[in-house]
């Protein structure tokens, strides 16, 4: 297991965490973890980000990027210069009974499943299933998450073809997958067909030049491609893409990087250096472009507060963005600078979203930003020891059963079901090769 | 310019401010939102011309599942008036309202009408020698009795009056005049029904929409899900189901129109029944489908159910 948490010490009462602890009701509990891997170190920390206290810190084989899955019962630690992906449990569960959900808490947890390959980067998760795609080798390994924390995974593989800097899919009986560039398959991908489970495809290839980045919100997906986006939905159990083509209000540019929102259906994604665009596929008029003070580092979609995304730009500022008003309403300003200039992969800010918190990760000061998500305002900071880079969020408020009362309580009145997932997917890498 | 010419300018210009003033207020109606298309009809039924009407789940679609637009937050910022089924039919609901900001009145249309819980939605957790029960939740399909849609009716009528003073009288009128529609369709829908064989009155569908159907109006409908369509059926779920329609006689088996009919055309399949139509359970067709209203839609599935279940 992992190593205990020694150097780490917290500076300031993080007020804001705090605060997101109070139980409204006595058999409610909330619980938020905050899992932080290092820009250099193998090692992955996880933090109570109610009491602001370090839980556990566990040993990998090298830096990661961290992912967490839908139901947050799982942390994926993706180690491309490794070749190894590893699964944690996070140790917080939800048991959904319809008009309320209860919560399960325990010790998070590297749960033995490791899925190894050459150079694992797109990582992504339909409805329990992820796909872990190893670009030295073009060829996706797909497991379950229920199995990938029970420690024994059963790995069905689809081959892409050739090598490249690709990503599949699963999609019910159907797997999504990239069509590597034809001429140069050290290009980006050229767009993604569909496969069976025989590995025919089925329908035409869906086109996309310069496929890079995929995001999922609701029933919807997307990629992102030099020209617009592919929609997929499903249509009767089978994948149906759609592409979104750019406004052409839309200055030159493409996005490389989506993520998806939590309660409302939309996207955000990267498009050009200094902005961010919203995308509603189901409007009219789909894209809107938020211009960004400087240059953009990260972002991240609120899956509490639905209204609000948070984008990072180099002067150290954070932005809330309202998504509702397509614009910048707050602004905050956090570390340093942090400039885009230099290699993609240098040690930047990140943000996720723990409860009431907005936590930034300011690896060249090795600690985190606590920012609180209603008032805006920065409540604390936790130091991390090294580099603290890539950052994910678990957690929600539930019901939990009190032993002394042995009867039944009364449901009638709305509980929380804030347990959802934020989509880190946060390498937002620069393919301008 | 002269003095009197301006003053002419002046005056003309003023009557085209009141003018525009006037058509303006004229014509701001009261802003509505409804979840989902079958109280989009109420709304429209009472409201008439005098509202402005964004139904945020449309035809067809489903609510238990719907995700929201950042279009449905902006309308619901607008919103005077902000109309619900409640019983946590909408689970999109709650986090729409809050990203919403909205300070319009939140309705739950189901206040004040007959509820029933989920018969089989009660269930224990066990902690060592302690059990913990927790009671069955709400069925929110209430609108699929007409006597409950009347209440739906009676609780939009006064939320409007609330809203909209000077509509209070033609709300109040519309309002009167379909409550009336509604006690025909419910005798019809009760004879539709009644004209079934008493021993034939059981039919499959895809999810629990149903039971305040059954309970008005004496159909059983077995479900592989429950009263949500957000989890799906197990292979027990399925196999139980298979039992009871040959325990009970079901005598058809009905796709619905929000749900993928492959897991009823499954079912029908191993019962050895055919696929007996469609049901509208918890949104209208699309306009020029045959359940476009409510009356439409009770119209619909009382023939269509009578008709299936009736035959052999
Ligand atoms: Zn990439
Ligand atoms: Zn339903």
């Amino acid at each position: 297991m992992g190593r205990k948490p020694l150097s780490l010490t917290i500076s300031l009462l993080v007020a804001g965490l705090a605060s997101g602890s109070a139980q409204a009701h006595d058999d409610e509990a909330t619980a938020w973890r905050l899992f932080i891997a290092d820009h250099s170190e193998p090692v992955v920390h996880v933090f109570d980000a109610v009491e602001g206290k370090p839980l556990a810190s566990f040993d990998i084989h090298g830096p990661a990027s961290l992912y967490r899955s839908h139901n947050g019962e799982a942390v994926f630690a993706v180690q491309g210069s490794s070749d190894v992906v590893t699964a944690m449990a996070t140790g917080i569960a939800f048991h959904d009974h319809g008009d309320h959900a209860d919560i399960e808490i325990g010790e998070p947890r590297l749960t033995g499943t490791e899925i190894e390959g050459e150079y694992p980067v797109h990582f992504v998760e339909h409805q329990g299933h992820w796909a872990a795609f190893f670009d030295k080798e073009g060829v996706a390994r797909i497991f379950r998450e229920r199995d990938a924390l029970a420690g024994s995974v059963e790995i069905r593989e689809v081959d892409a073809g050739v090598p490249h800097h690709g990503v599949v899919v699963p999609y019910g009986d159907y797997d999504l997958v990239s069509e590597p560039h034809p001429e140069d398959p050290s290009n980006l991908p050229i767009g993604i067909r569909v496969q069976d489970r025989d590995g025919n495809q089925v329908g035409d290839l869906a086109e996309c030049p310069d496929l890079h980045g995929e995001a999922a919100t609701g029933n919807l997906m997307a990629f992102a491609c030099a020209t617009g986006l592919l929609i997929v939905r499903s249509s009767e159990g089978e994948p149906a893409i759609e592409h979104l083509p750019y406004a052409d209000t839309l200055p030159e540019g493409k996005a490389t990087t989506l993520v998806g929102g939590r309660g409302l259906q939309y996207f955000l994604g990267n498009y050009g250096p200094s902005s961010v665009v919203l995308i509603d596929p189901s409007e009219e008029e789909a894209f809107r472009l938020i211009q960004l003070p400087t240059r953009r580092v990260h972002f991240a979609v609120d899956p509490i507060r639905a209204r609000y995304a948070y984008v990072f730009t180099e002067d150290g500022q954070l932005h809330q963005l309202d998504v509702l008003g397509g614009e910048i309403t707050q602004s905050l300003r956090l570390t340093g600078p942090y400039s885009m200039d230099g290699h993609w992969r240098d040690p930047r800010p990140r943000v996720t979203v723990a409860g009431e918190s907005v936590v930034v990760t300011d690896p060249l000061e090795g600690k985190l930003h606590l920012v609180d998500a209603a008032s805006f305002e920065k409540t604390g900071e936790l130091e991390v020891e090294d580099t603290p880079f890539s950052i994910v969020a678990v957690g929600g408020t539930g019901v939990v059963h009190d032993h002394d009362h042995g009867h039944g309580h009364d449901h009638d009145h709305d509980h929380d079901h804030d347990h959802d997932h934020d989509h880190d997917h946060d390498h937002d890498h620069d393919h301008s090769h | 310019m002269s003095r009197a010419r301006k003053l002419a300018l002046v005056a003309g210009l003023t009557l085209l401010w009141l003018q525009l003033l006037f058509t303006v207020q004229a014509e701001e109606r009261l802003k509505v939102v409804a979840t989902f298309s079958i109280i989009g009809d109420f709304a429209q039924q009472v409201g008439g011309e005098r509202i402005e009407l964004h139904t945020i789940v449309g035809p067809n679609a489903d609510a238990h599942v719907y995700e929201p637009r950042p279009a449905d937050a902006m309308a619901l910022a607008r919103a005077d008036v902000v109309l619900t089924n409640g019983l946590m039919f909408e689970g999109f609901l709650t986090r729409l309202i809050e990203a919403s900001g909205t300070t319009g009145k939140t309705i739950a249309l189901t206040e004040g009408a007959d509820i029933l819980r989920d018969p089989e939605g009660g269930h224990y957790h066990f902690y060592g020698d302690h059990a913990v029960f927790h009671e069955a939740p709400f069925d929110p399909h209430a609108w699929q009795s007409v006597a409950n849609a009347k209440v739906y009716v009676e609780n939009i009528a006064s939320a409007f009056c609330e809203a909209d003073e000077n509509g209070c009288p033609l709300y109040t009128q519309n309002a009167i005049a379909y409550l009336a529609i509604l006690d025909d369709l419910h005798k019809e829908v009760g004879q539709a029904i009644a004209a079934i064989p008493e021993g034939r009155r059981v039919a499959v569908v895809s999810h629990h929409a149903f039971r305040y159907f059954e309970d008005e109006y004496g159909v059983v409908f077995l479900a592989p899900q429950g009263l949500s369509t957000e989890a799906e059926a197990t292979a027990a779920d399925v196999a139980s189901l298979i039992d009871g329609i040959r325990e009970q006689r079901a005598a058809g088996v009905f796709a619905e129109n929000i749900s993928n009919p492959r897991l009823v055309e499954q079912i029908a399949d191993e019962a050895g029944l055919t696929l007996g139509g469609t049901l509208y359970s918890d949104a209208l067709s699309a306009p020029d489908g045959p359940a476009s209203t409510y009356v439409e839609l009770m119209r619909h599935n009382a023939t269509t159910l009578s008709r299936v279940l009736a035959s052999d």
